[in-house]
């Protein structure tokens, strides 16, 4: 038997933006449903998307990468093509005890993405690779 | 057509959908809205649950119910959810809803004794080391230190988990102790008012709510008091429960991991307010229901409706949740028969139950559970049985042909875990896709490719385009799935509100008259898909909001294998008919793949079929140049050297781009070749905003052109050809790799070179060609005094609308930047007739710039505004060059005539 959960969840987020998209609001069903398959990591991420706390940035190279501010003002960069984040929780939560599907600022990210209200920000090629190599100041 | 018709066909259209990670963003099936979540009832059932607690009547007949202590401990945990819910909540939803699922436990007439409650009375100090001693039974679990991702709140489900666990031993030890309401002392007016309705026997228990809530969440609340205060104080409290952040938690310095743990607050009005909101009444809800279920296991009729019953064929664990195969049992009345094989005709459904409620049904196969309402159902492609979420209201049910003894080893029946999921997948939509309502689709079926015989018939899916719509005649939408691959997605303007797809073939330069794509606000989606029997059809589909997500659908769908769903006929096109549209597709032609055998495998998955070839992209501009085809379609990067604007902006009319790349400018080609080959930019191309703002730049600039076309051995970028931006700023050792690894993608030759500078141009000969560059030298034979003027502009915005002050004749007035002019700028043009070597027999006339004009008549300042007049004679017999000059015209008739116009690179 494959893994369900990442399929739920990309159902979710399909939901989401298709509902978010026509309406401009997401039925009590959907947060209910997001909360059961995420647990308490919903609540925090739907708190850093009322936040705002979602940023794209992208370089000229054509990277991306998604910062998301904690809510200490903490920045985690999450990574576009695969499921990472620097956050204590995703390598507990996710990969050491594979007990949820993403921490609460990939989620967020994901969110985020779904309802389009990611905040978007370019910068330099630079940046960018530090960045991405973990050798950027926090 | 009729209104009503044209939206049945928009919703036919949207049901085109895609397979992978794409799938169905932007075009999915609207026949799956309200999404593919559906529920039993709505989440305004929690509402209803939450209230229905508190305000209905009807609850009061349950009041009866036994209880065990393990269930008022888990009550106690439980009920200050409830009373938040209450307190933020009673106002607006004052009606009582009966609740679906308790009219089934309504007749528990239970009248076992009990002994006294282990917490006595109503004296807090007790209460409340009671609950710290929860806390502490609950932190003392062998579990890992809880991680700052869950909140209070999930600390506060842990205690949940572990108390129903606690539950669960005792239920099962069947040394149940209950608790005759006439022992427990009376409960506070007020508790009474809102809690009425399952405090009726235990009522001590709602005041020891508040302490126990504020207690584990270290709250800083007086709580002492707690029987005596007012309903007002109550619900004052409890909203400050809700509303009222720690402050002082926050201030506390700490780790940011513990700051985010505590901060309470949500945004107003936001949605994490309303989870919360959703979150407590839902929590108030389970916890009374399950305090309700635990005595009434042995039900095993259901007849009400929304509840599921269901066999557990397989369970499994996948990130702490139970993944549960199941399958609906048969009708009520007929009666679980454990002994019956599992039927195959009986529909199936994947249930997924959380840590919590696993642990506390520990499903395994041959059980049969009942999920009550609100359930939620989720269909996702992929899955062909519908998933159910939210089974908070589960219940394990235990048949009456069932020796109760084999329950009693569950726990030690681990369920067998999922693999964790692939992280280097993401979820696919980390983009951004917009669509609009205003969908429709195209499939123009090409003729000469059919030449096979459509297969056997496939149930399901299609595997034939070609059968799947020659099935369905000439009216209405393609009923069947059919699998295809993505070749090409480009985007097309819209000309105006009426059907795109005009009978008339499009010339190449429309007059730039025409509608601007650039400044035209609407695009169409379009894609070229291939079929397994390469068959080709363009299916066009919704237009895009902002030009730009064009980048964002090829990204995600070229060259993924997809399900085009609901599609409809719009118009059989031939070759004669579309001949760019089939030079696209002979583009692709042969395919890469040989034409599989469908006979002998005539029912290929989905997921075994490998994705189609993607795109094979880069040609090299000198094979381009050389190819002897008289209309074809390439795809490559270039260096744009020079721009020709026809209208006074980009994107108004069609714009003349002069490229090269490396292969052109190699010292020594090994073929000869042209240094730069020019391309036009039809309107009927759609530019995004990053290639307009390339071309409106002065600088210059690297292009990706894909699926461009060559005719009469011009470039043109028309309808299906898209450009895009290449970053290439050689700015650092950083970027200049970026640049080497982003060339080096695009161009299939292995080594790249920089271009060098001064780029290599072609010399001027016969057989030059319009649009491009060369270079120049030769003598003046003679100057065009028609065109021979000077004119004063102004120096700040070059225009020539200026005006002479009255007050000061010297100075002027700029009428375009509004400003005074103090020293304009003095214009000056000059075209001359040169002979040169390289193009003997051949007029060619050459546009001057300034700085050569003033060079030739030996002219070191203009003098005041004035231009000074010249003598021709001192101009004639001079020579010029090596200059850079554009081609403008190449005429053969009457006489050999060349058209020129120096510039600066």
């Amino acid at each position: 038997m494959s893994s369900l959960l990442p399929a739920v969840a990309e159902q979710l987020f399909r939901d989401i933006q298709r509902t978010y998209r026509d309406t401009s609001h997401i039925p009590d069903d959907l947060l209910i449903a997001l909360k059961f398959v995420f647990g308490p990591c919903a609540l925090q991420a739907l708190d850093l998307v009322d936040q705002r706390s979602v940023t794209c940035l992208s370089s000229p190279s054509g990277r991306k990468a998604f910062q998301v501010i904690g809510a200490s003002g903490r920045l985690y960069t999450c990574f576009v093509s695969c499921h990472y984040c620097p956050c204590p929780a995703f390598a507990y939560t996710v990969l050491r005890r594979n007990e949820g599907l993403l921490c609460k600022h990939i989620l967020a990210a994901y969110l985020c993405q779904a309802m389009g209200v990611t905040q978007q920000e370019s910068v330099s090629d630079q940046q960018m690779s530090m960045l991405l190599s973990g050798t950027a100041a926090p | 057509m009729s209104s009503r018709k044209r939206r049945r066909f928009s919703r036919d259209l949207q049901c085109v959908s895609f397979p992978d990670d794409a799938s169905g963003h932007g075009v999915q099936g609207e026949r799956r809205e309200p999404p593919s979540l559906s529920s039993v009832s709505s989440a305004k059932s929690w509402d209803k649950c939450g209230d229905s607690f508190l305000d209905s009547p009807g609850i009061e007949n349950l009041k009866s119910s036994g209880r065990k202590l393990s269930t008022i401990r888990k009550l106690a945990q439980k009920n200050p959810a409830l009373v938040q819910t209450n307190a933020g909540h009673c106002i607006e939803d004052p009606v009582h809803i009966a609740w679906s699922s308790t009219d089934g436990e309504q007749s528990d007439d239970e009248t076992q004794k009990q002994p006294p409650p282990q917490r006595p009375g109503r004296s807090m100090a007790p209460v409340r080391s009671y609950t710290r001693e929860l806390c502490m039974l609950s932190t003392n679990k062998d579990d890992l230190p809880a991680i700052d991702t869950d909140s209070d709140l999930a600390e506060s489900e842990d205690h949940v988990e572990k108390d129903s666990r606690q539950q669960i031993s005792d239920c099962e030890s069947e040394s149940l102790v209950q608790q005759p309401p006439d022992l427990l002392p009376k409960p506070t007016n007020l508790t009474e008012l809102e809690i009425s309705g399952y405090m009726s026997d235990g009522e001590s228990i709602g005041d020891s709510m508040t302490p126990s809530r504020l207690d584990s969440e270290s709250f800083s609340l007086q709580t002492g008091e707690g029987s005596r205060r007012s309903v007002g104080d109550w619900v004052r409290s409890a909203q400050a429960m809700l509303q009222t952040p720690q402050k002082q938690l926050d201030q506390q310095s700490k780790t940011p991991e513990d700051s985010a743990k505590k901060r309470r607050k949500f945004q107003s009005g936001g949605l994490a307010e309303r989870l919360n909101r959703l979150q407590c009444r839902q929590r108030s809800a389970i916890s009374f229901w399950r305090h309700q279920s635990t005595s009434d296991t042995s039900t095993t009729t259901v007849d009400r409706p929304g509840v599921l019953v269901l066999d557990v064929l397989e369970v499994k664990e996948d990130c702490s949740m139970q993944l549960v195969h199941c399958a609906h049992q048969r009708p009520p009345g007929e009666g679980p028969h454990h002994s019956d094989p599992v039927s195959e005709e009986r529909a199936r459904v994947l249930v997924l139950f959380n840590r919590e409620t696993a642990a506390q049904l520990i499903p395994a196969a041959g059980d049969i559970v009942h999920i009550y309402p609100p359930w939620q159902s989720l269909s996702t492609e992929g899955f062909s049985s519908d998933i159910i979420l939210n089974t908070h209201f589960s219940q394990k049910v235990v048949p009456d042909c069932k020796p109760a003894d084999t329950s009693v080893p569950r726990g030690l029946l681990s369920a067998g875990r999922c693999m964790p999921y692939y992280l280097g997948k993401i979820f696919g939509l980390l983009e951004v896709h917009r669509t609009t309502e205003e969908n429709d689709a195209k499939v123009a079926v090409p003729d000469p490719l059919c030449s096979f015989e459509g297969p056997g018939e496939f149930p399901g899916q299609c595997l034939s385009l070609l059968e799947a719509v020659e099935r369905l005649g000439q009216a209405g939408s393609v009923g069947q799935d059919v699998e295809v691959v993505v070749q090409r997605v480009f985007s097309i303007p819209l000309p105006d509100c009426s059907s795109w797809s005009s009978l008339k073939p499009r010339v190449p330069s429309r007059p730039s008259s025409a509608p601007p794509p650039a400044e035209q606000g609407k695009t169409r989606l379009c894609v070229l898909v291939q079929d397994s029997y390469d068959m080709f059809s363009m299916v066009q589909l919704h237009l895009l909001p902002c030009k730009d997500d064009i980048l964002q659908y090829c990204q995600r769908w070229q060259g993924k294998t997809c399900v085009l769903r609901g599609i409809k006929v719009v118009q059989r096109v031939t070759r004669e008919r579309r001949t760019r549209l089939f030079s696209l597709i002979d583009s692709l032609w042969p395919p890469v793949i040989p034409l599989k055998d469908h006979e002998n495998t005539p029912n290929v998955s989905k997921e075994s079929r490998p994705a189609g070839p993607a795109l094979s992209f880069c040609y090299l501009l000198s094979d381009i140049v050389q190819s002897e085809m008289k209309s074809c379609r390439c795809s490559f990067f270039a260096k744009v050297l020079h721009k020709r604007v026809q209208s006074s902006d980009v994107g108004q009319g069609e714009v003349w781009l002069v490229l090269t790349d490396p292969s052109l400018q190699e010292e020594q080609p090994e073929r000869p070749c042209k240094r730069t080959v020019a391309l036009c930019v039809s309107t009927s191309c759609v530019l995004t905003s990053s290639v307009l703002e390339a071309l409106r730049s002065p600088a210059a600039c690297g292009l990706t052109f894909r699926d461009a076309i060559t005719e009469h051995g011009v470039l043109l970028c028309a309808e299906q050809s898209v450009i895009e931006v290449c970053h290439d700023e050689p700015e650092g050792s950083l970027q200049s790799t970026t640049r080497q690894a982003l060339l080096s993608q695009l161009l299939t030759e292995p080594q790249v070179q920089t271009l060098p500078q001064p780029v290599r141009l072609d010399p001027l000969t016969l057989d030059a060609t319009p649009n491009s560059l060369c270079t120049l030298s030769g003598v003046i034979v003679g100057v065009d005094e028609n065109t021979a003027y000077s004119w004063p502009a102004c120096n700040y915005c070059g225009s020539d609308n200026l005006e002479v002050l009255p007050e000061r004749p010297q100075n002027f007035y700029c009428e375009s930047c509004k400003s005074a002019v103090e020293k304009p700028e003095t214009k000056i043009q000059l075209e001359v007739f040169l002979t040169s070597a390289s193009a003997s027999n051949c007029t060619l006339k050459l546009k001057l710039q300034k700085r050569t004009i003033m060079s030739l008549l030996n002219t070191a300042a203009l003098e005041g505004n004035e231009f000074p007049g010249y003598d021709v004679e001192n101009v004639l017999g001079k020579e010029v060059g090596p200059l850079t000059a554009y081609i403008r015209v190449v005429t053969n008739k009457p006489a050999p005539w060349i058209g020129l116009e120096e510039i600066c690179l």
